[in-house]
């Protein structure tokens, strides 16, 4: 054999070889109308719905139904629930339940199961257990009636139903340990295929075919997790994904010229800088409401916007989303950026000196840019920005459970519902975690909390209102992110959450 | 021999212990709050207190650490705090895509690196220089970049491979081809690089050598000088360096696992480290320590066989 003729059987096996991994490779790439695979950077840390995280929540939808049914645009339909009504003074919730509906065992799914699943929810030490601190007990009426009793009205109920925690397990699985966490147990339209599913990279659902309701469009569905957007960028690309959510303005640009992706935006998580100490404990400055207008006036949210989110979302001036009653549009702009004023009144509150703010930092929500736009838009009004540079958990431990900052840049998801962002950003808790408040504070959320729903609607407009006069908070925009499908897949967004339910999925025509 | 290799587990079972101890201590030292970052930023305070106690975190680190090494020792490597499941189920599940990067790239390697270096030592010249030359590239070229230009052109353009994601051997063994195909090649690179020239100089060396001149003098044909004698005497070298890069996979599988979405042990390590979940990183530290004392022990075996000098060193 000569060198030459040599060369070119190494060559002609190397083609072999690539051809046949080029084959196979073909044939795993197209994934057919059958299955939907959707990628995610979000995961749950259990199956358990009592430890169920509303970001979570499409995890948890394919194998267990939730007693009220939230439609992409927010409106609450029946599910496992097929009536509900209030008594007059909204203490009493009554549920109609279905009555057709199973477990896997044949356990019908009853008000006993109601009971159990949300008293075990109250109790399961989950993030979301807060939500039913209101739940007095749950009485039945008989097997297909419900009635949830309220230590006081709360108006999220429907909301807290129709998520987390209206997540109904089988309750015989509640004594065999530990089980659910990682193999559900529900009514839901999907079952866990424990054999094909990875937790913790990739979770693979079969259609459940004695689903009580109307089958997805999809005989299984998967959801993968990915801890960079590259890589999920790429599947996108080669149709190994179908459809996923993209927060990164980088990423967004680079798939949108790609002219096989279908693209759909929304708005949902804001940016801005939370401020906690309202009552000036750590920086006396802050007490003074005109100090904390000045630091609004101060920020040039436009240009933010355009350096760090290449104009990929709106300014915004308040903490409350769109999709809740309290948004009033005129809001976004209210203060426009004015350094001149911003000084004025740091100087008729007596700050005309400035005064440090120290603020920690995780470069992960605080990149350079963002870092730096701050600090100078602060500076420019006399207020020293320091930023304490701190990794992400170190940073939970300090700010939540220290709480040794006067404030925290984040980026928060806007709820659909008004009551979860004030029980989240007014009431004294985890936002609120010095607990400040005023007296008009105090009667406005108690008529959101108590009053007709016209009425919660006015005083809902007005807190908020007031919340962006008195600079509670420091908002800079509400981030676009962007709904991806590789084309074979229609993404309806979901209000209130960042990822869609997974009944918003459906082939593309 | 046998002394040998009881000489090496027993100072592999001690190795465990000291790193395990020091790793546990060091990842209990950072200013964490473990149950916070389980329930979120909007959870209340005592529910925290709360996680954390279920946790056994509110005990002092050492007493914390005995109980993991009296469960460990047990074969009870606990629950991961993220994702509840059973750690040694989890990682036993990750183990298979790893163990097909880290085979796939050694016998790549071993087959390129050593046909590349024979052919450089035998024939020198022109084909030495082409060698040579592609070596310093091969070394030279940042791993991610490989991985990511591979991932462009054969995934996304070509469509020939799929861009991310495993399947496993038992489900397709075509489709398991398929998708360790790139992240092999992507890692072979640098492998190959560094072997073949490790190998190149070790045939240059051999075929130096007296006994080489007395075998061509006797008549005995080129082929069987060096395939018989010359590279079984070179292959020592080649093969230490075979061992270091198998262990330095572990870092390069870190990248190649990212980029192309694989569910190994490389990717696992990143996501629950940076999570701070002890149980796991425990298991993986130990699961690396392990193999990295069984590379080096085999590596010193093979040595041992093919040239029996070694064995008295």
């Amino acid at each position: 054999m000569t060198r030459s003729t040599r060369t070119g059987a190494a060559a002609a096996c190397l083609a072999a070889a690539l051809a046949v991994a080029g084959c196979s490779g073909a044939g795993t790439t197209g994934s057919g109308s059958s299955t939907l695979n959707i990628a995610t950077m979000t995961f749950p840390q259990s199956l358990d719905p009592a430890q169920a995280v509303g970001s979570a929540l499409p995890f948890f939808q394919a194998t267990y139904d939730t007693l009220v049914k939230r439609e992409p645009d927010g409106e609450f339909r029946p599910m496992l629930a097929t009536a509900w009504k209030y008594n007059a003074d909204r203490t009493e919730l009554a549920l109609t339940l279905r009555e057709d509906v199973k477990f896997a065992d044949g356990t019908a799914f009853d008000a006993a199961a109601v009971k159990a699943n949300m008293e075990r929810f109250k109790k399961g030490g989950g993030a979301d257990a807060k939500w039913l601190k209101d739940l007095e007990a749950v009485e039945m009426k008989d097997a297909s009636h419900a009635t949830l009793q309220l230590k006081q009205p709360n108006p999220a109920m429907l909301f807290y139903l129709s998520d987390a925690a209206g997540l109904m397990a089988n309750p015989a699985a509640f004594g065999k340990g530990d089980s659910l966490k990682t193999t559900p147990d529900g009514t839901g339209p999907y079952r866990l295929d424990t054999a094909k599913t990875t937790i913790g990279t990739k979770w693979v659902y079969q259609r459940n075919p004695d689903y009580w309701g109307e089958a997805l469009p999809y005989e299984t569905l998967t959801m993968s997790f990915f801890d960079n957007e590259t890589a999920i960028v790429n599947g996108l690309k080669t149709g190994q994904v179908n459809a996923a959510l993209l927060q990164s303005a980088d990423q967004q640009i680079s798939i949108e010229a790609d002219p096989r992706m279908k693209t759909t935006k929304q708005e949902f998580d804001f940016q801005g800088l939370l401020l906690f100490d309202r009552g000036g404990a750590l920086t006396p400055a802050l007490k003074d409401a005109r100090v904390r207008q000045a630091l609004n006036l101060a920020v040039d949210r436009e240009t933010m916007l355009r350096a760090i989110r290449q104009n990929r979302g709106e300014i915004t001036s308040q903490v409350f989303g769109p999709d809740t009653r309290g948004y009033a549009e005129e809001l976004d702009t209210y203060y426009a950026h004015d350094p001149d004023r911003a000084r004025e009144l740091l100087r008729a509150a007596g700050h005309g000196d400035g005064f440090t703010l120290k603020l920690p930092r995780i470069s992960a929500i605080v990149n350079d840019a963002l870092a730096a736009s701050l600090a100078a838009d602060f500076e420019a009004v006399g207020v020293k920005l320091v930023w304490d540079d701190l990794d992400g958990a170190s940073a939970v431990r300090k700010v939540f459970t220290d709480r040794a900052y006067s404030g925290m840049v984040m980026n928060i998801g806007q709820s659909s519902s008004d009551w979860v962002v004030v029980d989240e950003l007014v009431n004294p808790g985890a936002f609120n975690m010095f607990g400040t408040t005023d007296a008009t504070v105090r009667e406005l959320v108690a008529r959101v909390q108590s009053g007709t729903a016209e009425q919660a609607g006015t005083a809902v407009r007005s807190l908020n209102e007031h919340l962006v006069e008195q600079g509670w908070f420091v908002p800079f925009y509400r981030m676009s992110y962007l709904h991806v499908s590789d084309g074979t897949v229609t993404v309806r967004p979901q209000s209130g959450m960042a990822v869609p339910s997974i009944y918003n999925y459906s082939p593309a025509k | 021999m046998l002394t040998f290799i009881a000489r090496r587990t027993a100072s592999g079972a001690l190795l465990l212990v000291v790193i395990s101890l020091l790793t546990y201590v060091l990842l209990s030292v950072p200013d964490t709050d473990i149950g916070r970052q389980l329930l979120g930023q909007s959870a209340d305070q005592a529910s925290v207190d709360a996680k954390n106690a279920a946790l056994g975190l509110d005990r002092p680190v050492l007493e914390q650490y005995a109980d993991w090494l009296t469960h460990a020792v047990r074969g009870d490597l606990g629950t991961s705090w993220f994702t509840s499941e059973d750690v040694a189920t989890a990682v036993w599940g990750r183990l298979p895509v790893t163990a097909s990067l880290m085979v796939g790239v050694t016998l790549v390697t071993t087959t390129v690196s050593f046909l590349l270096g024979v052919w450089a030592g035998v024939r020198r010249g022109a084909v030495d220089r082409f060698v040579q030359v592609l070596g310093v590239v091969g070394y030279a070229l940042p791993g991610f970049l490989v991985t990511l230009v591979l991932v462009l052109v054969f995934a996304v353009r070509l469509n020939w491979f799929p861009a991310i994601g495993y399947i496993p051997f038992a489900e397709s063994p075509g489709g398991w081809l398929s998708t360790i195909a790139l992240p092999v090649l992507s890692l072979s690179v640098a492998s190959v690089a560094g072997v073949s020239q490790q190998v190149r100089g070790a045939v240059i060396d051999v075929l130096r050598q007296d006994y080489v001149r007395t075998l061509r003098a006797r008549g005995l044909p080129p082929s069987r000088i060096v395939f018989r004698h010359v590279l079984r005497n070179a292959s020592a070298p080649a093969l230490s360096v075979l061992g270091m890069q198998f262990v330095g996979l572990l870092g390069g599988a870190v990248v190649v696992e990212q980029i192309f979405g694989l569910p190994g042990i490389g990717s696992m390590t990143v996501t629950y480290t940076t999570r701070g979940d002890i149980p796991v990183i425990m298991a993986l530290v130990m699961l690396t320590v392990v193999g990295v004392v069984l590379i080096n022990l085999l590596v010193d075996i093979v040595i041992g066989w093919l040239n029996p000098k070694a064995r008295a060193a």
